[in-house]
């Protein structure tokens, strides 16, 4: 069951890939409009844990409860990876996975894909129906691209852009159709400090102005403690601590799995 | 004295060169006038527009591997199959039952689209070369079917069929099916232009460009390939029926796999992804060595190898499609302009 | 039970023709990434060599066929030399389109050189019969088995035990790699498409005498030995030629015991059946995107 102000839940979450085990009873839960960190070593089964609850992976075991946008609750692991965003769920790519021979706007279009309601038929008949909502929702990405500030490069391709820029364009590709939560992949790698601080703020006002949660797996720990409500920390699939950025930085059992013990490193 | 404004906003040249189905009829037209023009100039002999003919019904079957491979990133080297398939029910239904025109093509065309969906729920489990042989296994199959149903295709002699009538009264000659090939071309190119810039072209370029990303945007891959092979079935049917009304026969050995490839030469050097690179490609690997090549002295009999040698060359220095050479021809004449200008200005 | 083992081995004599086809396609496709659609045409080209070979100097078939071994070479060396060296930055399915590219070259200098009537080649062993288990096999037959096994197993043994084979092999699993280690990468190729000529003449030298020379002798061989390497799967260097043998032996089997007019049609029916269940061949493997 779903508190009211919880958008996700995750119980008990397991999948195992031939004998490993890559997520091991997993739990934790995601409050509305809040931004919560998921952290780990590498090879900890961040990544695992996402591709679960997006249903690229279908878990061994364990329950994934989310508020869909309607409002109604459902246990995810119930739908095809294709349904996941029509319920409210988006997700980002690490190898940021744009169509490099479309322009930007054509890429963001992609994400209304589910908002088109015209057959095919009209499509190819190009009957007002269809128009109207290639319109509409052309508008409502040009709308997006302005807010993340790269609106002037709409029509340009997206092959030979910044990677900067192609982050910006793939998180205006989640925000089209208008989710409760966006799980981001690693946002902050291949940026400098300054491209880093423009994420954070990014990050921010997607869950001011976008009305929207957001679950940030991330390495970059300066960007997860500016910037998440709370954090779960995990390690070999297993969980590990999970609380607010100031009490996890305190955590010892966050520490040895980070750094190894505070002895061994005391004593070099 | 007043000046008169001659320029209306809605009717000047730009917007005419602008519009992209004004660009089709155009284009349409300009096709048109070509058996006027062959009886006009002895040069351009009739037969050449059985040829140019040939080669715009090609065009419309190559338009739907472009979408199938173009557009979905699906490869298929089955079109023979199918284009054989409907030419053959459409013959047998004309003459041999005496149904309409339009009862025909229609069964022409749901025949041979149900087996391609059924290779469309097959492609999901079999990619890329082994779906290709597979396709090409199917095309085999009916290849072989055609030799052998004799009291259907009167295998190896052929299947005769004669220029359609349309709507129960207007019979067609030669010129006539022409422009209706023209018209049909036409519609295709435009029906294919609305697909691929809509919200459809957008599906499939993210089923090319990355599936998983396709399906956390919320694509059906199984709906999309389902889609894209019916399409292309389609296209390829109705070219297969306007290929046995105009040349009025069809043989089992004209189903091939060269044939096959032949389409796929086509888009590849036409362009993939380019409507209009498609036409062209058209011409290139069918038209040409009639048209042009046989033309030359001492090597008329070269003509296919010398367009063997020119497929090559044109993979070799335009990858990407030679319709990517008028962008470098525009190139050229965009810095021969601002050369100018320059001058002009200083 | 004698016209079982007389269909078999029959089917054994198709079955070598179809694996040394299919063994010239799986090697060019592992070192050149290339499908080459025109090894059948360049087959049948390099068969009418031997043949024009045989009608204009009365040389004995053995030499003849000899002669057609050397075209072979030549040919394959001045495809990879002129035209496959420079593709490198081309796309795959453009490659298969180069294929298709020489096809045409090739369809177009064969009428000119040896005109469009059909021809006759022999047998290399004209006369006889080996009567095994009640079967008739003609000697001939026997030959091009024992013939196509040994010319087989040679090849495996190169490739499987030397150096040479090696270079192959690594050029196989990653051009890119075996260069930066040092193979000579450019000379792998140069040789693949030289063996592959050289399995595409015998092929056609062996069925040839079945029918006659004409341009598309080699074609049910070219798709039958694709089909082969998509049963049997691109990822190893033996499952085409297992499939191909099972597509000689099958082939026949169901043309005599089921239908001799749908006997093909059903067989590519199995085949596909069977790719649905296993879709990367016999003996394939599948590989796992990240993301």
């Amino acid at each position: 069951m779903l508190a009211d102000n919880e958008v996700l839940k995750i119980e008990n979450l397991s999948i195992a890939f031939g004998g490993l085990k890559a997520v091991d009873n997993l739990s934790f839960e995601i409050k509305k409009n809040e931004i919560f960190g998921l952290i780990g070593p590498n090879g900890a089964g961040k990544t695992t844990v996402f591709n679960c609850i997006t249903q690229f992976y279908k878990p061994n075991d364990g329950r994934i409860l989310f508020r869909t946008k309607e409002g109604s609750e459902t246990n995810l692991v119930d739908h095809k990876v294709h349904e996941i965003i029509k319920l409210g769920l988006v997700r980002t790519f690490q190898n940021v996975e744009l169509i490099r021979e479309l322009s930007i706007l054509d890429n963001v279009m992609i994400g209304a894909h589910i908002d088109f309601k015209a057959t095919i038929l009209e499509q190819a008949l190009r009957l007002p129906r269809a128009r109207k909502e290639e319109k509409a929702l052309r508008a409502e990405a040009e709308e997006i691209l302005k807010r993340l500030g790269i609106w002037e490069r709409k029509d340009m391709l997206v092959f030979g852009q910044p990677y900067g820029i192609l982050k910006k364009v793939e998180m205006a590709r989640t925000l089209m159709c208008r989710p409760s939560l966006i799980i981001l992949d690693e946002p902050a790698a291949g940026l400098n400090d300054v491209e880093t601080l423009q994420l954070a703020q990014l990050i921010r006002t997607i869950r001011d102005e976008f009305d929207c949660a957001v679950l940030l797996v991330e390495h970059d720990m300066r960007l997860v403690m500016d910037v998440c409500d709370r954090i779960c920390a995990i390690s070999f699939g297993k969980f590990l601590a999970k609380d607010t950025a100031k009490e996890i930085q305190k955590n010892k059992a966050v520490q040895e799995a980070y750094l190894g013990s505070s002895e061994e490193i005391h004593h070099v | 004295m007043k000046k008169v404004n001659l320029k209306t906003p809605s009717f000047n040249l730009k917007t005419l060169s602008k519009n992209p189905y004004l660009q089709f009829i155009l284009f349409g037209l300009v096709l048109s006038t070509l058996p006027i023009l062959a009886s006009q100039f002895s040069f351009i002999k009739s037969a050449y527009i059985t040829t140019i003919g040939v080669t715009l019904i090609y065009a419309i079957a190559a338009l739907g591997l472009n979408l199938l491979l173009g557009w979905s990133g699906l490869i298929s080297l089955g079109t023979a199959g199918f284009m054989g398939l409907a030419s053959y029910i459409s013959a047998y239904l004309t003459v041999d039952m005496g149904l309409p025109f339009e009862v025909a093509i229609l069964a022409a065309i749901l025949v041979p689209t149900f087996i391609g969906v059924l290779v469309g729920l097959v492609s999901l489990k079999i990619e890329g070369l082994y779906l290709a042989i597979a396709t090409l296994a199917v095309s085999e199959i009916l290849r072989k079917t055609f030799e052998e149903f004799e009291a259907f295709t009167g295998a190896f002699s052929g299947k005769a069929a004669s220029f359609p009538v349309l709507f129960n009264s207007i019979q067609l000659d030669r010129a006539t099916m022409y422009y209706f090939i023209v018209f049909v071309l036409i519609i295709i190119m435009l029906i294919t232009y609305n697909l691929v810039n809509g919200q459809m072209g957008r599906a499939l370029n993210a089923m090319r460009g990355s599936e998983a990303a396709a399906q956390a945007m919320g694509v059906n891959l199984l709906k999309y390939r389902l889609v894209a092979f019916a399409l292309a079935t389609i296209f390829a049917s109705v070219s297969g029926v306007l290929y046995v009304h105009f040349i009025r026969y069809s043989y089992p050995s004209s189903w091939t796999l060269k044939l096959s490839l032949d389409f796929l030469a086509m888009i590849v050097i036409g362009g993939v992804r380019s409507i209009y690179g498609t036409v062209l490609g058209a011409f290139i690997v069918f038209a040409v060595p009639d048209l042009f090549l046989k033309q030359i002295p001492y090597f008329s009999q070269l003509s296919y190898t010398l367009n063997g040698i020119l497929i090559i060359l044109v993979i070799m220095f335009y990858p990407n499609g030679i319709v990517m050479i008028f962008r470098d021809i525009k190139n050229v004449f965009l810095k021969l302009f601002k050369k100018g200008n320059g001058n002009h200005v200083s | 039970m004698s016209t079982f083992i007389q269909i078999l081995l029959r089917s054994l004599e198709s079955g070598s023709v179809y694996a040394l086809a299919a063994l010239g396609i799986i090697i060019i496709y592992r070192t050149s990434n290339i499908t080459n659609f025109s090894q059948g045409v360049v087959g049948m080209f390099n068969t009418y060599v031997v043949t024009y070979l045989f009608m204009k100097t009365g040389a004995p078939l053995w030499l003849c066929i000899l002669g057609g071994v050397v075209s072979a070479i030549l040919v394959g060396l001045t495809i990879d030399f002129l035209v496959i060296r420079h593709t490198k930055k081309v796309a795959p399915v453009a490659k298969q389109i180069i294929t298709l590219g020489l096809i045409m070259v090739v369809m177009g200098i064969a009428p000119i050189l040896f005109g469009v009537d059909p021809l006759n080649l022999p047998r290399l062993i004209n006369d006889g019969n080996l009567t095994l288990l009640e079967a008739n096999i003609s000697y001939n037959g026997l030959f091009n088995i024992v013939f196509g096994l040994v010319l087989m197993f040679v090849l495996f043994y190169v490739l499987q035990n030397t150096k040479v084979g090696l270079a192959v092999r690594t050029t196989a699993s990653n051009e890119y790699t075996a260069r930066l280690m040092g193979v000579p990468t450019k000379t792998v190729t140069l040789g693949a498409w030289a063996v592959a000529g050289v399995l595409g003449v015998l092929s056609g030298v062996m069925i040839a005498p079945t029918t006659s020379v004409t341009l598309n002798l080699m074609d049910v061989v070219q798709i039958n030995a694709l089909i082969a390497c998509v049963l049997g799967g691109f990822q190893t260097f033996y499952g085409p030629i297992i499939g191909a043998y099972l597509i000689g032996v099958s082939r026949n089997l169901l043309i005599y015991y089921v239908s001799s007019v749908w006997g093909g049609q059903i067989l590519y029916i199995l085949i596909l059946i069977f790719l649905i269940f296993r879709p990367y061949g016999l003996i394939g493997k599948k590989t796992v995107k990240k993301v």
